[in-house]
């Protein structure tokens, strides 16, 4: 099992964080457009999950597989998006995104005056605790040939 | 690491006096820095929603609540748990309007205002203005456009101190750049 | 329950086909008196509840009818607007009938399309080599499965997130797409599909899948 990358957005779209360990493709664009884009798709995931569900919806969009990888979402009431990318053999990993919002987010970046909230998270103490916590997940392989 | 096992079990409690006098000491040398009770008001809130943006998020990674559909369910989460968890206190819920988009938080003993008395003068000061700052910063965060002010004022002579929440909008999220 | 709905998008976004199975939807009516306890905004050209819950009306549910006369979009049908009449204190006290609104032709049109470039971003975005499009969309209230077919059509279908052997359910749709969209000489390709033969077959299908997905469990 492996994890590929991670986005974090704030609710007006910033890309407050991104980071990959085991990515294997580019997009074939820059990083900016990338973020535009997975923001966007994202959003409109939503809108149709929505619209299309056929009962009144509670937490909505959880995750796709495609036929190589597996999105994990999970989103704040506040409107923060967490977005996983890992192998189709991972599980259900919401507790995992809610955990790093709740203990690695909000402890190192909300609580931390220095930090912006809607600008790019540049803190050293949240990348290494958030790189700790990642790489200490039973489903993160560092390399798989 | 102390900070990451400090979450949930914290026992470490700060003394509520020195909070209040902190408190305390920070309103009066804002009256001493601005001269005019309504330029202090409006600090003490812009300092307060600065605060909610940020205590919202430490609220919601705690109390694993759901996302309130209903302007009645706001009302007891923020009274019944945030005000518990923060201030410990829990407000009284009452007045509502008819179309249920106001209500107002009565309190009888608000803790930031132990020990302190209003010089003369200071009329139109709301003492706690932190309050309806922190209400509307946090309350903002969970796409809720709310109105919030002091109606009634232990601090002037009323019996008790009453903020009154009134329901503008629901925020919407935003719209990714080049689509409807 | 099992099997929601099925949609069949050609290689160019376009739907070319849509069957609702099993849609119950649920219906609340109750009398108001003034003022409204519920905020509503237009959405979508309909009168949706955005905030504010009342005896099982929920964000999100649009304006049916009101007094038993229809909604149609913004209107009633008698060609009031419907946010003026509930503005309205004498029309008060006012019967109104809310629930989720059954998708109009134009919006399963739109939602085919918006899935069909969704389906190609999340291919374009994959962080590893040679990826398909999404596969599968999971929500807490449906699944989302979709198939691909080397030509390009899609075959969507929307199920119970409980419901199994959908994969097999796939691969039967698309054999009965062949046998009696394309088969027959009187369709044209990537043209909506109109055949009767082809309509029961499906549903022969879907009733099969719901009795072995069910007996899976």
């Amino acid at each position: 099992m492996t994890i590929y990358n991670f986005y974090v957005f704030d609710r007006n779209g910033t890309c407050l964080y991104y980071v990959d360990w085991n990515r294997r493709k580019q997009s074939g664009m820059s990083a900016d457009e990338e973020y535009k884009l997975m923001y966007g798709m994202i959003f409109s995931i939503k809108s149709f999950v929505n619209r299309i569900s056929p009962t009144d919806v509670k937490d909505g969009f959880m995750s796709f597989k495609t036929s190589q990888y597996k999105l994990h979402f999970f989103e704040s009431l506040s409107g923060l998006k967490f977005i996983m990318n890992t192998d189709l053999n991972v599980g259900n990993i919401r507790d995992n995104l809610k955990q790093i919002y709740s203990t690695i987010y909000v402890e190192y970046v909300v609580k931390n005056p220095n930090c912006e909230l809607d600008k790019q998270i540049t803190s050293d103490l949240f990348r290494t605790k958030l790189d700790d916590y990642i790489k200490g997940l039973p489903f993160f392989a560092a390399k798989v040939s | 690491m102390s900070r990451q096992s400090a979450r949930g079990t914290d026992i470490r409690k700060v003394n509520g006096e020195l909070f209040t006098l902190t408190y305390g000491a920070l309103v009066s040398q804002l009256m001493k820095d601005y001269e005019n009770d309504e330029e202090v008001n409006k600090q003490l809130e812009k300092m307060g929603y600065n605060i909610g943006v940020r205590l919202i998020e430490d609220f919601l990674a705690r109390a694993n609540s759901n996302r309130c559909n209903d302007f009645r369910e706001t009302a007891d989460i923020i009274s019944k748990v945030a005000f518990k968890m923060y201030l410990g206190i829990t407000p009284v819920i009452s007045n509502w309007s008819p179309s249920g988009d106001e209500f107002s938080l009565l309190i009888e003993n608000n803790p930031l205002i132990d020990f302190v008395e209003l010089p003369e003068g200071h009329s139109s000061l709301n003492y706690s203005n932190i309050l309806t700052g922190v209400l509307k910063g946090a309350l903002e965060m969970v796409q809720m456009d709310v109105d919030v002010k002091f109606v009634q004022d232990q601090l002037k002579g009323d019996n008790l101190t009453e903020l009154r929440l009134k329901f503008i909008k629901r925020l919407e999220d935003a719209i990714p750049a080049g689509e409807d | 329950m099992g099997i929601f709905s099925v949609y069949i998008v050609n290689k160019a976004g376009g739907l070319i086909y849509q069957y609702d199975h099993n849609s119950q939807r649920t219906e609340i009516e109750k009398t108001f008196s003034y003022p409204l306890e519920l905020v509503l905004k237009t959405f979508d050209e309909k009168v949706m509840v955005a905030f504010g819950e009342r005896d099982g009306i929920k964000v999100g549910h649009t304006v049916l009818s009101i007094n038993g006369i229809p909604a149609e979009g913004k209107y009633l049908q008698d060609r009031r607007d419907i946010l003026e009449v509930l503005n309205d204190e004498t029309n008060y006290p006012i019967n109104i009938k809310f629930g989720r609104a059954k998708l109009t032709a134009n919006e399963k049109l739109m939602l085919a399309s918006m899935f069909h470039s969704l389906f190609a971003i999340g291919c374009q975005l994959s962080p590893e080599q040679r990826s398909s499009g999404i596969e599968l969309l999971e929500t807490d209230t449906f699944k989302l499965h979709c198939f691909q077919t080397m030509t390009g059509i899609k075959f969507m279908v929307i199920t119970d997130p409980k419901q199994t052997a959908v994969d097999i359910f796939l691969k039967k749709l698309y054999e009965v797409y062949s046998d009696f969209a394309l088969k027959n000489p009187f369709y044209s390709l990537d043209m909506p599909i109109r055949c009767e033969l082809f309509d029961n077959n499906l549903q022969l299908a879907i009733e099969q899948a719901e009795r072995l997905g069910v007996s899976n469990i």
